[in-house]
C-alpha cells in the first residue's frame, strides 16, 4: 500500500507556508551573518554515536549503526573539533531539519525545522551573553516579542553531587524540578536527602521564576545556600552572564529550576518563549565537554530556534 | 485572560471549590446549560472536558492550566508543569485479580491484563520483568477479569467496594493518585503576572 499522506510528525509545506519559512530563514541568516557567523551544512546522516538515544537509527550495509540528523549542535561540534580544530573563536550557524524520536524509548519520530548558532572556543561570560543577545535579536528580527528563561544545569548537577544523590535520585529530582512539582520534590528531599544546605538549595529550585530586576536577590540568596565550590561557581556564572547581557531587547528572567536542555549542557541553559506558542520556541546553553568527545576539548555555547513554532508567529 | 480546563467527572466539584476560594467563580454553574466554555468574570474562563483530555488541552496550549488526576498526567505522558497537589480525588491505581487466582510466573505464559492505563501498566510490568498481554479497554475494566477475558486488571480503586462485589482482590499498588494542578509550560512563563497570584491562592 502506498501511503497517501506524510508520516505522522512530518509535513509538506506548500506555496505561502513554504515562502514564509524561506523568508524567516533569510531574515535569520542575515542577522547571523551580520554578527560574524558563517554557515555550515552538515550531512543528513551521521555515525549514530554522534547523537544521543533520541536519534532515529539504522544499520548500513556493513553493519555500522548510522542515524538521521537528530541534533545540529553535535554535528557542528564534530566539524569544529576535526576540520576546524584549534581555531578559536569560531562563529558558526546552520539551518535545516532534524529527525528525532518523540521519546527516547518509543517508536514515533518527528521532523523539526531549526536554525541556530554555535560560538566555539570562548569560555567567558561575554560569550554566554553574546549568544543570549543573538537569540533575543533573532526573535526581534522576526517581529516576535519573546521571553528568555535563564538557568544553569551546572548548578543543578553541583547540588545533586553535594547532596550525594545517586543517578536514580538525581534523575527523579531533576524531573520534579523540571515540572515545578514542589510536592514531589519535598517528598523526595525529606525521604532521601540529608538535611542541610544542599537540600535547602534543591527545594528552592521549584520556586517561580524571577524577572531580571529581582534576579540578583534570588541569586544572592542561592549563594548563601551554596553547598559547594562548584555550586557557587555555577551561580556566579549565571550572575556574570546576566551582568554582561544587559539591554537584550527581550525580557529575561532567571529560573534556577530551568534544568531542561540537551544532555551535554554543562553551564548556563536557557529556553525561549513567545506568545502564541504552547512550547518553547528555542533554547540553548553552554556545552564545554562535547567537543572533547571528538578529540578537541574546547568550550562552546550556542542556541537553536524551532522554526515550526516561530514561522507562524513571525510578521 | 486565563483558560482553565475543568474535568467533568468527580473532580469537578472539589476543583470548583478550590478555584472559588481563590476568587475564580464561573458565571454560571457548569452543567446547567450545554455551554462548554463558561466565563468566570473578565480574567478567566473554564472549558469543560473529560478528565483524560485535560493534559492534552493544556500541553497544546488550548488551556493555560487545568485540573486532573496524576494518573491522567502520567498516562498521557504530556509535557506539563504540575506545581500543586490538591489532595482531593484520592485513590490508588492497583493490580487486582479474582481472589485465589495465581498471577505469578507459575502461569507459564504472559499475564493477561485489562486496563484503561496501557502506558502506566506496561511501564510497571516492564520494570518488574513480568511479561504481559495488555488489553486496552475503555470502561467496566473489572468485568474483564471476572468474565475470563483476562487474568487481572489494572484500575483505579477508591473504596474497594466495586472490587469486593465482583470478587476481586488487590494484589499490588501501582500509583497513589490525587488531583493535580497542571500548567502549560509556555503559559507559566508568558502569563506569569496573572498566574503566580492564582497559584499562590490555590496552593
Amino acid at each position: 500500500m502506498q501511503p497517501a499522506t506524510p508520516l505522522p510528525g512530518t509535513q509538506d509545506l506548500l506555496f505561502e507556508a513554504a515562502s514564509r519559512l524561506r523568508r524567516c530563514e533569510a531574515t535569520l541568516c542575515g542577522r547571523f551573518e551580520e554578527k560574524g557567523y558563517a554557515e555550515v551544512i552538515p550531512p543528513a546522516i551521521e555515525a549514530a554515536d554522534v547523537f544521543g538515544p533520541e536519534a532515529f537509527r539504522a544499520l548500513d550495509r556493513s553493519g555500522r549503526l548510522i542515524a538521521l540528523r537528530a541534533d545540529f549542535t553535535a554535528q557542528v561540534a564534530r566539524i569544529a573539533a576535526t576540520r576546524l580544530a584549534g581555531i578559536s573563536p569560531l562563529r558558526l550557524y546552520y539551518r535545516g531539519s532534524i529527525v528525532r524520536r518523540v521519546a527516547p524509548d518509543s517508536g514515533p519520530v518527528h521532523e523539526r525545522l531549526q536554525a541556530g548558532c554555535e560560538l566555539v572556543g570562548a569560555a567567558g561570560p561575554e560569550a554566554d551573553a553574546e549568544i543570549l543577545a543573538l537569540a533575543a535579536a533573532s526573535l526581534h528580527a522576526l517581529g516576535i516579542r519573546g521571553r528568555i528563561s535563564l538557568g544553569s544545569t551546572g548548578y543543578f548537577s553541583a547540588l545533586a553531587t553535594a547532596a550525594g544523590a545517586s543517578e536514580r535520585l538525581a534523575a527523579a529530582l531533576n524531573d520534579a524540578v523540571d515540572r515545578k512539582d514542589l510536592p514531589t520534590l519535598r517528598t523526595l528531599c525529606e525521604r532521601e536527602v540529608a538535611a542541610g544546605k544542599a537540600r535547602d538549595a534543591i527545594l528552592l529550585l521549584a520556586q517561580p521564576p524571577r524577572p531580571q530586576t529581582e534576579a540578583r536577590e534570588l541569586l544572592a540568596r542561592a549563594e548563601t545556600l551554596a553547598p559547594s565550590e562548584d555550586a557557587l561557581r555555577a551561580l556566579r556564572r549565571v550572575s556574570a552572564a546576566l551582568a554582561a547581557a544587559r539591554d537584550l531587547g527581550a525580557e529575561l528572567e532567571v529560573d534556577l529550576g530551568e534544568v531542561r536542555g540537551l544532555g551535554y549542557y554543562t553551564g548556563i541553559v536557557f529556553n525561549l518563549y513567545a506568545a502564541g506558542s504552547p512550547r518553547p520556541v528555542g533554547g540553548g546553553g553552554r556545552y564545554d565537554t562535547l567537543l572533547g568527545r571528538f578529540g578537541d576539548p574546547r568550550p562552546a555555547v550556542g542556541f537553536s530556534l524551532d522554526l515550526d513554532a516561530l514561522v507562524p508567529l513571525a510578521c | 485572560m486565563l483558560t482553565i480546563a475543568l474535568p467533568k467527572g468527580r473532580l469537578q466539584k472539589p476543583a470548583l471549590e478550590r478555584f472559588a476560594r481563590a476568587g475564580v467563580v464561573p458565571d454560571e454553574e457548569p452543567g446547567i446549560s450545554r455551554r462548554l466554555i463558561i466565563p468566570a468574570g473578565s480574567a478567566a474562563r473554564f472549558v469543560l472536558l473529560k478528565d483524560g483530555d485535560v493534559p492534552l488541552y493544556v500541553e497544546r496550549g488550548a488551556a493555560d492550566l487545568g485540573v486532573c488526576g496524576i494518573d491522567q498526567v502520567l498516562e498521557s505522558a504530556a509535557d506539563l508543569l504540575t506545581p500543586i497537589d490538591f489532595g482531593f480525588g484520592r485513590c490508588r491505581l492497583c493490580l487486582a485479580a479474582p481472589g485465589g487466582k495465581s498471577v505469578t510466573a507459575e502461569l507459564g505464559r504472559s499475564l493477561r491484563v485489562a486496563t484503561k492505563y496501557p502506558r502506566l501498566s506496561s511501564q510497571w510490568f516492564v520494570r518488574r520483568g513480568v511479561p504481559v498481554d495488555l488489553v486496552h479497554l475503555s470502561g467496566s475494566v473489572e468485568l474483564a477479569a471476572v468474565s475470563g477475558l483476562t487474568d487481572a486488571i489494572v484500575d483505579l480503586v477508591e473504596s474497594g467496594r466495586t472490587l469486593e462485589e465482583n470478587g476481586l482482590v488487590v494484589i499490588d499498588e501501582i500509583l497513589q493518585v490525587t488531583a493535580r494542578l497542571v500548567v502549560n509550560r509556555a503559559s507559566y512563563r508568558l502569563k506569569v503576572e496573572e498566574l503566580l497570584p492564582l497559584l499562590e491562592k490555590l496552593g
